[in-house]
């Protein structure tokens, strides 16, 4: 047992690997026996999350103190020559995230979504991989490679489904995308041409000691990284891309990018902590107003974004944007309160705005309109022609969706009320939710830190949230009060149980706020002082042949 | 008994009532009161903890660190509110069950109600700040959807989202004011904050904690100017309009006001902003009041006035206007409510609420016309009656009031004025309705089934009661009440009825006279009226305002989200790279660029032409790919081949040969992507001529810019000397723990073997979606038609691009190159199986042999066609990229079997007859799967795109 | 030669800049490749340039980069191409489908409305 555990860091990049490659191997047919190795290996990957969680967790202040744990060296090549993947607090609790969104997306898709295209369930786990990949990694350049695995799937969930709007929404991301990551890469090489290491502890440890001549291209690496990252955390103006691409992607690819834009954020904290702390010298918080400035502008953008869109979908879009807005001012002010807040926030808004864009679907699917004549795809239509009353062939839940819609529209529809109005609470922060507590926690640390900037973000917080609510009041009323000819939604189990289990999680959260505001809390104490992570990694061994003989037995 | 359970009790009772049956109305009603009175009981058996001064505090952690516990605190004030709420809320209970319809969705309503009611006592209840505004909100939220009950009205929905707009907001602002409150004193606590009054007066956030209270109070209260929204709320149901608008949820904002009376009241600002703002609004309710001619209209603009005299009560800084303000809360709840009750009997018997129509109802329905007019007198103060009582007190304080000689002089004229509104708006309500010619209604009115009527009577009972013996009905309730909020000790005050004649005797007595005498001038004159809004108000709607301020704000968004963002690509694309720019070069500015002192590479000749053509070719790739794509794409690979040269040169051979492989593929895939291509002709629209002209000069200088920008940069880079790398470690490992002596394939096979996990799997993705994405191709019809050169073609050839009868053999078309094509196929699988063996040792490895094969599998495709191509071989490419990636998987996996982690490598040097000693590390066959996904992606990206040709014409043929 | 590799670099990077902001998707295509093409050649410039040294491992030879060439940026630099090639490949394919449901080859699917 020991000796596969200490292999935990690696095994949720590795189990979608695998899973995928099998799906591959299945050829195009057998979609139940790959939708069902699709949900078991999203399932197995949010259980090793959690547990992951659990022993960064159970180590509390003292992580890594146990050798190996938490660090872990593939190919076994001492730091900081070979390759690191580290599962700190903040690791762990991203991908716990990634691993709801997951399982939610999948539940989600088997409904309809699955039948839309070809190798969905390989794209979607290689997706999976992608960020789970990107949330472990400790080498620079081994995130720019996850960095683009999680996008090229990413493309491919986008274009899933096919049709004019989604083709056109994927050309402009990928072409934005490539940019960026030939941005990533110059960042990277001038790092590794400054400090001649890709390890990020050894990065930060060495950055101290970068002769004042080079400075300035330390920076403008650092700066070229920056852009790259927040090209994806989707700070303004850097995010037009973002609310066509996810409104045209289909329900279950769009859930899952909820999670998306956050690995941007997650980049950013996570290199900016670690390489321009308080204590880093002549480039101690580097570029850190830019950031805080520059989310605001995003979450204003946000706001007005979301009271001017008029279909559902892009004001969901919208308010992905608001949220890494915040995230990424809250994080530029570098304060460990705040970051905590902005951490709980940051798991927070994930859940809701993936249960909204699974949501937004069920509410628009009457006035769903495929821009594409029904293409053939593998015999199927494209798209299973919402409006048809008999499910596609395939979906065994027939049972269940008789039983849902013979115990009356009004059920469906009530609990699309309630899911709306709940994820509309979350969504603008009223309270009781997650949302409410999360800005809440961010109000009363900026409430300590009296500069302007802290002002603006904290009217802007409060705003933002009565402009949300009033646009997704707007958009409530005209989807449930106004008067509608339209047929009532036929709702499946296997659309309804992610989205309630995405609420119930963030019900969760709100009556364990002690709990996971104390994670948050202490993930960002342990960010704060990147001494120890970088001394944690640097201190990680190799196994050696003896022990290894020993552990084999 | 838990305080808690009390709380929580409504809201099970809300959750029950949801999934109580629809239309059930007994069952629906009994479930609620049988809720409200088990709320109501409790908290009446308080009484004796909290009449003199007593306080009840309990506790629930929740949020510690951030001083967020759910505190529930009863002192007399509370308790007095929190059985308004309870008891009212019993009362409507029972009257809605007759006030619905039968095919009314019941359950929502009292599972509403009942939601509402939990809202409400949460407010009352609070001991904490952050808490009473969740519970204040939450109150916003249940109006919302009951005010919108009927949701297929429009003045209905309109209603609900003003009022949610307004209160909701206003609920925002008092969110930030609490959080300075509790900054200021260091806890948000109810009774640490009560108890800093004078920290908090004195702090310099005093005033922006002070206006967004009030903003979020006054909001709440109706008070001017965010009045409008009450009449708009009256589209509810009227039991709502009773119990939310009138008695509790309205009552909130001055309950606010009242709680932290002691906190923040007692400075000029509040003074002037509180007492200023209860004045106009009680005038203004008032007088707009008197011309209505909706009887909910009428009321709405008196509960409004109301609410300001209560909000001028405790502007007034005087503890004991602060007790009448109590007293007034409880009195004009009981005359209110039981008068929208009586409103809605009589909306439910005649089937109208128009003044202009109804007439002389007494003789219809005599018990509930009694009832009305009594209360319509309570309302207008006449005596005998509770609204007397708190009107005189009212009178009193505002001729006791110590201000400027100005205020002194104006405050009793103006009090007195609306006195006189209250007692018109009264008499027509209360005479105009009953009394006069037989009404011309819808129905022929009657009496309401008695149990409707029930709730009503118990109210004016009340207010009669109060209001013939005060002392001994009401003193006491008083006295606990409002110790609370003035702090003992209480000033002295009597509830007698008869203080002996003095000035607020004389204004009463005014009042009632001129209010008479006007009301007999006038009252024919107001129902002539058609508008709803008051004259001399120069037509002030708030309703249109507000409408116009939303609409205003979402032309606003809508404009700014056209200024602040794009759809178009190539403005997002120049947002990107200017940025990326400025950042480069500020952040490279402030510390500036230097060059080093390395010694230079001493400069050849050869290699200066080398890139002297290749970038004559890049700068030609970007002239010509507009309109000679095909010259463009040459000129693009000649770049390429000069990248692979100069990688040689600098004694790079791995990245030489794989450059030149990628070259290769790319280079076929864009050929057999151009056959798609829109053939492009110069078509310069004049109206975007300009713009285009000018777009084209700005990218210019910008390219010009970056592109130097980034010649610093790496030059700079290139003349420094390299800092102490990590790489030696590698050089010196490669072989003796590596096993191989190609360190740049050990390193991609070992070191960072990771890495490459990476790089197949993305390889594979993009294999599989483009495939997924062309299936789903469809070619434009122009370009369907073969092009011009291949109808020059012999008729009876069978290919690809043409499809004549089965059967056809092709003839001599390529058919020499199709033959040595095919001779190919084995050298190049030899060459690749070369390549990939010396890969570890000598430059090659996997990646480029597969691609070797690869393109030779695609010479076939090209020479003998997709279908020749096909019958014989069948190649599954998803299978070659999921083994491929399995293989990867598992050579890595194989090391957790030692106990190693994850790909750790194991070089086995095995003893060969005849061959001798040969190393087969194990990173060998990871490369193996590197080379499978590359075969499989690569032919996967070449086939899928050369199908085209087939599907396309297969839809041709298929019409 | 430094300043010819950094010269190289700047003119592709310029190239390819200026197609990226082209309105027509084959243009940036091509564009894309450019900007690839100098990013690699920067990547692996960042390296110590060297013309004579050892690529592949001689024994009795120190290992030190005055000795042999920088392997680290060519494994990048290797991962970087490879990378490169799928994504562009996709980027032509989407191209390609976005062409044949518009019609047309702008890169918004419709051409720009005065």
């Amino acid at each position: 047992m020991t000796a596969l555990a200490q292999h935990a860091v690696v095994a949720p990049v590795l189990l979608p690997l695998a899973s995928a490659a099998l799906m591959l191997l299945m050829g195009e047919g057998r979609r139940g026996w790959k939708a069902l190795l699709n949900l078991v290996s999203t399932a197995a990957g949010l259980a090793l999350a959690v547990a992951l969680l659990l022993r960064v967790q159970a180590e509390g202040p003292a992580a890594f103190s146990a050798p190996g744990s938490g660090v872990y060296l593939p190919g076994n090549w001492p730091v900081p020559y070979g390759i690191v993947l580290v599962a700190d607090r903040l690791s762990a609790l991203m991908a716990v995230l990634t691993g709801c969104a997951g399982l939610a997306a999948v539940l989600y898709s088997l409904a309809r979504w699955q039948h839309a295209g070809v190798y969905f369930h390989a794209l979607f786990q290689l997706q999976l991989m992608g960020l789970y990949g990107a949330f472990l990694t400790g080498d620079l350049f081994n995130l720019f490679v996850f960095f683009e695995v999680l996008l090229a799937a990413s493309y491919g969930l986008l274009l899933h489904g096919g049709g004019l709007p989604r083709v056109r929404a994927g050309l402009h991301y990928i072409a934005i995308n490539l940019v960026a990551s030939l941005l990533f890469l110059i960042g990277v090489a001038v790092l590794y041409g400054v400090t001649g290491t890709l390890n990020m502890a050894d990065i930060a440890a060495k950055l101290p000691l970068v002769p004042a001549s080079d400075r300035g291209l330390l920076h403008a690496g650092a700066a070229l990284l920056g852009i790259a990252f927040l090209a994806k955390a989707a700070l303004w103006p850097l995010n037009f891309w973002l609310p066509p691409a996810y409104a045209a992607a289909s329900a279950p690819a769009a859930a899952v990018f909820a999670v998306l834009t956050k690995v941007g954020v997650y980049a950013v904290l996570r290199l900016w902590t670690l390489c321009f702390p308080a204590g880093a010298g002549p480039s101690a918080g580097f570029g850190g107003s830019v950031l805080v400035w520059g989310g605001l502008a995003t979450l204003a953008f946000g706001a007005i974004g979301m009271l001017a869109s008029q279909r559902l979908a892009r004001l969901a879009g919208y308010s992905v944007i608001a949220s890494s807005g915040t995230l990424i001012a809250a994080i530029g002010f570098d304060d460990p309160q705040l970051t905590g807040g902005a951490l709980y926030y940051l798991a927070s808004s994930t859940l809701a705005g993936c249960a909204l864009f699974l949501l937004v679907e069920l509410l628009e699917r009457a006035r769903e309109v495929e821009h594409e004549p029904a293409a053939i795809d593998d015999g199927r239509p494209a798209l299973p022609d919402f409006g048809d009353a008999d499910p596609p062939a395939g979906t065994n839940l027939d049972d269940d969706e008789v039983a849902l819609t013979g115990r009356a529209i009004p059920a469906a529809l009530a609990f699309l009320g309630l899911a709306f109005m709940l994820c509309a609470m979350l969504v603008a922060g009223l309270p009781p939710l997650t949302g409410f507590v999360a800005k809440l926690a961010m109000l009363m640390a900026l409430l300590d830190l009296r500069s302007p900037a802290a002002w603006t973000l904290f009217a802007l917080l409060i705003a933002s949230g009565l402009l949300s609510a009033m646009a997704l009041m707007r958009v409530g009323i005209r989807h449930f009060w106004s008067p509608q000819d339209r047929p009532p939604p036929r709702l499946r189990v296997a659309e309804t149980l992610p989205i309630a289990a995405l609420l119930m999680a963030s019900l969760a959260l709100v009556i364990q706020a002690e709990p996971a505001l104390s994670y948050t809390r202490a993930t960002a104490e342990a960010l704060h002082q990147p001494a120890r992570y970088i001394d944690a990694v640097m201190a990680a061994r190799p196994v050696a042949r003896a022990a290894a003989r020993e552990a084999a037995r | 008994m838990s305080l808690f359970f009390v709380l929580l009790l409504p809201f099970v009772g809300c959750a029950v009532a949801a999934l109580l049956p629809t239309n059930a109305r007994n069952l629906e009603s009994s479930w609620a009161a049988l809720v409200a009175l088990g709320v109501a009981v409790p908290m009446a058996l308080l009484h004796s903890q909290v009449q003199d001064g007593g306080v009840v505090v309990q506790r629930l952690m929740w949020l510690p660190s951030l001083g967020l516990n759910l505190v529930l605190r009863v002192d007399g004030f509370a308790w007095m509110f929190a059985l308004l709420v309870s008891g009212m809320g019993l009362l409507v209970i029972v009257y809605a069950r007759y006030y619905l319809s039968p095919d009314d969705p019941a359950a929502r309503f009292y599972s509403l109600l009942l939601g509402f009611m939990g809202a409400m006592l949460g407010v009352v209840l609070s001991g904490q700040l952050v808490q009473l505004v969740v519970f204040w909100e939450l109150t916003s939220i249940f109006s919302f959807l009951l005010i919108g009950y009927w949701t297929h009205r429009k003045d209905a929905r309109r209603g609900a989202r003003m009022a949610f707009t307004v209160t909701a907001a206003g609920g925002l602002c008092l969110l930030g004011g609490v959080l300075l409150l509790g900054h200021i004193v260091g806890s948000l606590e109810l009774d640490a904050v009560l108890s800093a009054g004078d920290r908090v007066r004195a702090h310099p956030l005093y005033p922006a904690t002070l206006t967004l209270v009030l903003l979020g109070a006054l909001t709440k209260s109706a008070q001017f100017p965010f009045h409008f929204w009450l009449p708009h709320a009256m589209a509810a149901p009227t039991p709502v309009s009773a119990y939310l608008h009138s008695a509790t949820m309205v009552k909130a904002g001055v309950f606010l006001l009242a709680r932290l009376w002691p906190v923040l009241s007692g400075t000029d600002a509040w003074f002037w902003v509180v007492g200023g703002t209860g004045l106009l609004t009680l005038l203004l309710g008032a007088y707009a009041a008197m011309f209505q001619n909706d009887l909910k209209g009428l009321l709405a603009y008196s509960t409004i006035s109301h609410l300001g005299l209560i909000t001028l009560l405790l502007g007034l800084n005087s503890p004991l206007a602060a007790v009448a303000a109590v007293f007034h809360m409880m009195n004009h709840a009981t005359f209110k409510a039981s008068l929208f009750m009586s409103v809605g009997i009589i909306d439910h018997e005649t089937g109208t609420r128009d003044m202009r129509r109804l007439d002389g109802l007494f003789r219809y329905m005599p018990i509930t016309g009694t009832l009305a007019i009594v209360a319509c007198a309570a309302m207008a103060g006449v005596p005998l009656l509770n609204g007397f009582l708190s009107k005189e007190m009212f009178f009193a304080e505002t001729v006791f009031v110590s201000a400027s000689p100005v205020v002194e002089f104006a405050l009793p004229a103006l009090a007195t004025l609306a006195g006189v509104f209250a007692v018109v708006y009264s008499l027509r309500f209360g005479h105009d309705v009953f009394f006069g010619p037989p009404p011309h209604c819808p129905r022929e009115p009657h009496e309401p089934v008695h149990w409707m009527r029930v709730p009503v009577e118990l109210l004016v009972l009340a207010c009669i009661v109060v209001g013939v013996a005060p002392t001994w009905a009401i003193g006491p309730l008083l006295s606990t009440a409002a110790l609370p909020v003035v702090g003992a000790p209480l000033p002295s005050y009597s509830l007698a009825l008869w203080h002996g004649f003095n000035a607020p005797m004389v204004m009463s007595l005014i009042a009632l006279a001129a209010g008479t005498a006007v009301y007999l001038r006038y009252d024919a004159a107001f129902k002539q009226r058609s508008r709803r809004t008051a004259p001399g108000l120069l037509g002030l709607d708030g309703r249109r305002l507000f409408d116009g301020l939303l609409a205003a704000i979402s032309a606003g968004a809508r404009r700014g989200l056209r200024l602040a963002g794009t759809r178009r690509l190539q403005a997002q694309l120049l947002a990107l790279v200017v940025i990326a720019a400025l950042a480069g070069f500020a952040s490279a500015l402030i510390v500036p660029l230097t060059w080093g002192d390395r010694p230079r590479v001493p400069l050849t000749l050869e290699f200066v032409l080398l890139w002297l053509l290749g970038a004559a070719c890049a700068v030609g790739a970007a002239w010509q790919a507009k309109f000679h794509r095909l010259v463009a794409l040459a000129m693009l690979s000649v770049v390429g081949l000069a990248l692979c040269i100069t990688f040689a040169w600098f004694s790079a051979p791995d990245l030489a040969l794989t450059q030149l492989a990628v070259e290769v593929v790319t280079l076929v895939l864009f050929l057999l992507g151009l056959r798609w291509m829109p053939k492009r002709v110069a078509q310069e629209d004049p109206r975007t001529a300009t713009r285009a002209w000018w777009r084209r000069r700005r990218d210019l200088v910008l390219a010009l810019a970056l592109g130097a920008g980034l010649s610093a940069l790496s030059y700079a880079l290139l003349t420094r000397h390299a800092p102490l790398s990590i790489s030696p470690f590698f050089i010196e490992n490669a072989l003796p723990l590596g096993g191989g002596s190609n360190v740049v394939n050990v390193m991609l096979v070992d070191f960072r073997a990771f890495d490459t996990m990476g790089e197949i799997s993305v390889l594979g993705i993009v294999g599989i979606t483009v495939y997924a994405v062309l299936r789903r191709f469809r070619p434009p019809l122009e370009v369907i038609d073969r092009p011009a050169q291949q109808r020059a073609i012999p008729d009876d050839f069978d290919g690809d691009l043409v499809t004549r009868s089965q059967g056809d053999t092709p003839q001599a078309y390529l058919a020499v190159p199709a033959v040595l094509v095919r001779l190919l196929l084995p050298l190049a699988a030899a060459f690749a199986f070369h390549l990939f063996m010396r890969g570890h040792n000598q430059p090659g490895g996997g990646f480029v042999a597969g691609l070797v094969l690869a393109t030779a599998f695609i010479a076939q495709y090209m020479v003998s066609g997709t279908r020749w191509v096909e019958d014989r071989m069948h190649l599954r490419p998803p299978a070659w990229i999921g083994a491929g990636l399995l293989v990867a998987l598992g050579t890595g996996l194989g090391a957790l079997g030692f106990g190693f982690p994850f790909l750790t490598t194991h070089t086995a040097h095995v003893h060969w007859p005849w061959i001798g000693e040969v190393h087969l590390p194990s990173a060998a066959l990871f490369d193996l799967g590197v080379f499978l996904v590359v075969v499989g992606a690569t032919l996967l990206l070449l086939t899928a795109i050369a199908h085209q040709s087939l599907r396309a014409r297969r839809r041709t043929e298929a019409g | 030669m430094e300043a010819v590799i950094s010269i190289a670099i700047g003119v592709m990077a310029g190239a390819g800049v200026w197609l990226l902001l082209r309105p027509r998707s084959f243009q940036v295509l091509i564009g894309l490749s450019l900007l690839s093409y100098a990013v690699n050649l920067f990547i692996f410039s960042v390296g110590s340039l060297s013309v004579d040294a050892e690529p592949i491992v001689r024994p009795g030879l120190p290992a030190d980069l005055a000795h042999y060439s920088d392997p680290m940026p060519q494994s990048l630099v290797l991962t970087a191409i490879v990378i490169g090639f799928a994504t562009t490949a996709l980027f032509l394919v989407v191209l390609l489908a976005l062409r044949g449901l518009s019609g047309g080859d702008h890169v918004d699917g419709q051409e720009e409305q005065p």
